[in-house]
């Protein structure tokens, strides 16, 4: 086991990788009375076209990785939330774009409760009538995306940014694509990403971190995996210009919605180097659209947004690119005074004082996400899927420069690399 | 279990809640302003924190107000609007890190106060009165949330059923009040109101940290001009009775799946005996994914997604929530009314009773390890009037048998039904 300090963070990390290649890390939180686990792998709604190293290629139905993790609940022995109920332990799971995470948090029997979600995830169950009945239950909550106006603004700007690339698929599928998996499918899913060289278990809480490795390493060497070779992605090949230049989608709103975005050029970046940049444009973007900002102010004057007005960056080695936006009474006007407004932006450069303030902000949020153990657990698997280190955060913030963010301003906000998805009601 | 505790003390006419301790990375700073919920007050007492969170006597203009708080190595600064029983409480937090992890120059305990001190009790004016371009636009703002309720159809359609069940008392007012008032609102009437409010509300500041009672007070004292001579305290919820049948009302709006919401009358608040069995009630029916309306609903019937239920402790009624098709409404109406059919005539295992107790347990201390969280438990104290440490919840958790819950049951009465569907069907 090796230790990892953090001196300007006041804390310590814990890391070790079982024979079977699962990385497993520990956080102790001296004084916290809940343990907080994660056990991610590296597989998501992007993954539907792959092929494990000395076996064929296989294409599978969208929305495959998020019925997994449902699926995944259920054991012969039945649900696995009464299991973890009885031990006191809150669980859930989640599916993004590129990982699956199972979790629980609990205060107590926390060794039952690991071995709980060690085992649950490391033993599927899959038969045709559990799989067809949970058909019906993930048929609603596609239903009940599909009346959230806030997501559908969200995936129909991807949708307009790309065109291949399957993060613009929804990631729990549709009800058409989900109608199509049989237990056949999610167990060869399940093969390929489930194995433990594929996946991160990260512990954080009032443990102790040598008792936490011990509990982990007699539970693995319980079961026997085959040594699988690496697993490869296939993408067909994402034009670099955005599918299309706006897209609108019709649902009953108070006022529209207008979600607008860049897609980056450059992709394939990793580790540090993605960790700069993405750090670099979100406060680029901070600096453009932030609450404390000239244009935001004036358009907030104008009645042109409100404080549903926000901004994000998302990125991957595959794909990257900028959401800003929020209700407005007119997209078009509001979409033409921030071209307006960046342009001149763009030409005078950001002012030190404004970069610096900018920076201190993001800091300054970056330690306070560090009081929550959700967040650290959920952050730091994210960063290490993506080669990079959540506690090395702050030295790359204080190493970006004015120079850096001006740069990504050039580069970044590029009008002919920018797709529109608006919210209509009915007309 | 809790070895720190809050220690209490007043000072200028508010109530000071401090726990030391160097737990987190951070300050956490929690001011509650609580008023009754009344009709004639209700929409000026929600548009206050958006006008003063525009500017101050230091910092008049929003961008130099907001600029400030990102020199605090970018603090936190928020507010919220909410109901908690009959009392509308508007609820600013601060979150600021603590010096030792950065180089700061200044305290940033005390620029924090100085910062919410000013923001609540020195707004920039304009002849007397709230600076009116402020007024104007923070009115539209007001405006939109309440028109955008619409837009989230399973919070929409929550507030339907509210509405539609304490019809005739105010409980049924949104906590940012209401459309209609905000024309009539002008920069001298709220200024006007946002005083009496200073005057009148129940004030309680909290501060989770590594500071002390005596450093917080004297904070208060310096940074909060307020000339209030007393504490004032809250007053329990007025209880009522479910009136005989379920009342069903069907409304319509362009959406794809239809929320199926239900309320229920109960007569057991924070303050009661028996407010733990309340609360296991709702547990063991509802609040969990062990629950009986989660395992019946979504895992055996594959009807729904969600199907859950809340408990407001304060106003002591329940609520059941679902998202499920439209044709499926008989069939759920069904399965929910006999789960709690079931709850009243005790029909509850042993295993329900001790996989509730379990995960209420880990909620209670859970909850220690959240600043914000450890400040709203100490809160409900201050509203119920009724002291219940964390230890103390513990040990009533334990007690609850299937009697109790039974019990409990007995106190709740379906009152409202409400269905929200597409407008295509049929």
């Amino acid at each position: 086991m090796q230790s990892i300090h953090y001196d300007n963070l006041q804390e310590t990390l814990y890391y070790e990788a079982m024979d079977n290649g699962l990385h497993v890390y520990v956080l102790p939180k001296p004084g916290f009375q809940k343990t907080y686990a994660t056990f991610a792998t590296k597989y998501g709604s992007v993954d539907n076209h792959f092929r494990v190293e000395g076996q064929n290629e296989v294409r599978v139905p969208d929305g495959i990785a998020h019925f997994l993790e449902h699926k995944m609940f259920e054991e012969p022995e039945g649900d696995i939330f009464a299991k973890f109920a009885s031990s006191g332990a809150s669980a859930n799971a989640f599916t993004s774009f590129d990982q699956t995470v199972y979790l629980f948090s609990a205060t107590e029997n926390i060794k039952d409760n690991l071995e709980t979600l060690i085992d649950f995830v490391q033993n599927p169950y899959f038969t045709d009538q559990n799989v067809e009945k949970e058909k019906g239950i993930i048929g609603q909550e596609i239903n009940m995306y599909q009346d959230n106006p806030d997501w559908r603004a969200y995936f129909g700007l991807i949708e307009a940014l790309y065109k291949e690339h399957p993060v613009r698929i929804d990631i729990a599928g549709t009800v058409e694509s989900i109608g199509t998996i049989t237990k056949e499918d999610l167990y060869t899913c399940y093969n390929a990403f489930y194995h433990p060289s594929n996946m991160l278990l990260f512990v954080v809480g009032g443990v102790d971190p040598e008792e936490t490795m011990e509990w982990v390493r007699s539970n693995q060497a319980r079961k026997s995996y085959e040594k699988q070779g690496s697993i490869e992605r296939l993408f067909e090949p994402e034009p670099q210009e955005v599918a299309q230049k706006r897209k609108e989608s019709r649902l009953a709103v108070s006022l529209p919605k207008c979600l607008f975005g860049f897609k980056e050029k450059q992709v394939g970046l990793t580790g540090e180097e993605q960790l700069k940049r993405d750090l670099t444009t979100k406060i680029m973007l901070d600096l453009l659209f932030g609450s404390s900002t000239e244009l935001y102010q004036k358009l907030y004057d104008e009645d042109l947004i409100s404080d549903s007005f926000g901004h994000e960056y998302n990125s991957s080695p595959q794909y990257a690119f900028s959401a800003v936006g929020g209700d407005t009474k007119d997209p078009d006007l509001l979409l033409s005074r921030i071209r307006e407004e960046v342009d001149r932006l763009k030409s005078a450069g950001f002012q030190a004082a404004d970069f610096e303030r900018a920076r201190k902000k993001k800091m300054g949020g970056y330690l306070r996400m560090l009081n929550s153990p959700e967040n650290i657990a959920h952050e730091f698997t994210r960063y290490q899927f993506r080669g990079a280190d959540l506690f090395k955060v702050l030295p790359v913030y204080e190493s970006i420069t004015l120079e850096d963010v001006n740069q990504r301003l050039a580069e970044h906000v590029d009008w002919e690399q920018m797709a529109v998805s608006v919210v209509l009601s009915p007309a | 279990m809790t070895k720190a505790e809050f220690e209490h003390g007043v000072a200028g006419g508010i109530r000071i809640h401090v726990l030391p301790t160097r737990r987190f990375k951070t300050f956490a700073i929690s001011l509650y302003a609580g008023t009754p919920l009344a009709e004639d007050t209700v929409t000026s007492t929600a548009l206050t924190p958006f006008v003063l969170r525009r500017g101050t006597v230091s910092y008049p203009e929003t961008r130099a107000f907001r600029e400030r708080l990102e020199q605090l190595y970018g603090a936190g600064f928020g507010f919220d609007v909410y109901k908690r029983g009959d009392y509308q409480i508007v609820h600013f937090r601060m979150d600021t890190i603590n010096d030792s992890f950065v180089q700061s120059p200044e305290s940033l305990l005390a620029s924090s106060f100085s910062f919410l001190g000013e923001a609540f009790t020195q707004p920039v004016l304009e002849n007397g009165a709230f600076r009116k371009s402020y007024v104007m636009t923070e009115r539209d703002t007001v405006r939109k949330k309440l028109e955008s309720i619409v837009n989230d159809k399973i919070r929409y359609a929550a507030e339907r059923c509210i509405e539609v069940m304490c019809k005739n008392e105010p409980y049924r007012l949104h906590p940012l009040g209401e459309r209609k008032d905000l024309d009539g609102i002008t920069p001298e009437g709220l200024y006007e109101a946002y005083q009496a409010w200073l005057q009148q509300s129940s004030l309680d500041l909290y501060v989770v940290g590594d500071t002390s009672l005596e450093e917080v007070k004297a904070l208060v004292e310096q940074h909060f001009k307020l000339n209030r001579t007393a504490e004032v305290e809250y007053a329990p919820s007025v209880i009522r009775q479910a009136a005989g049948e379920a009342e069903t009302v069907i409304e319509q709006l362009d959406i794809n799946q239809g929320k199926l919401n239900m309320g229920l009358r109960g007569s057991i608040t924070y303050g009661d005996d028996d407010y733990v069995s309340a609360l296991m009630y709702n547990g063991i029916l509802g609040g969990y994914p062990h629950s009986k309306l989660f395992v019946n609903v979504r895992e055996k019937a594959s009807l729904a997604y969600y199907a859950s239920s809340r408990y407001d402790g304060h106003k002591g009624i329940a609520t059941i929530q679902s998202g499920i098709e439209v044709q499926n409404f008989d069939q759920a109406v069904d399965i929910i009314r006999k789960q709690l059919d079931d709850m009243a005539a005790g029909a509850i295992t042993d295993l329900e009773l001790s996989q509730t107790k379990a995960m209420i347990r880990n909620v209670i201390k859970e909850m220690q390890d959240s600043a914000f969280e450890i400040i709203a438990y100490d809160f409900n104290r201050q509203l119920s009037g009724r002291e219940r440490s964390p230890d103390d919840m513990l040990a009533q958790v334990a007690e609850v048998s299937v009697d109790d819950v039974k019990k409990a049951a007995e106190a709740f009465t379906l009152d409202t039904i409400y269905f929200l569907k597409g407008q295509k069907e049929e």
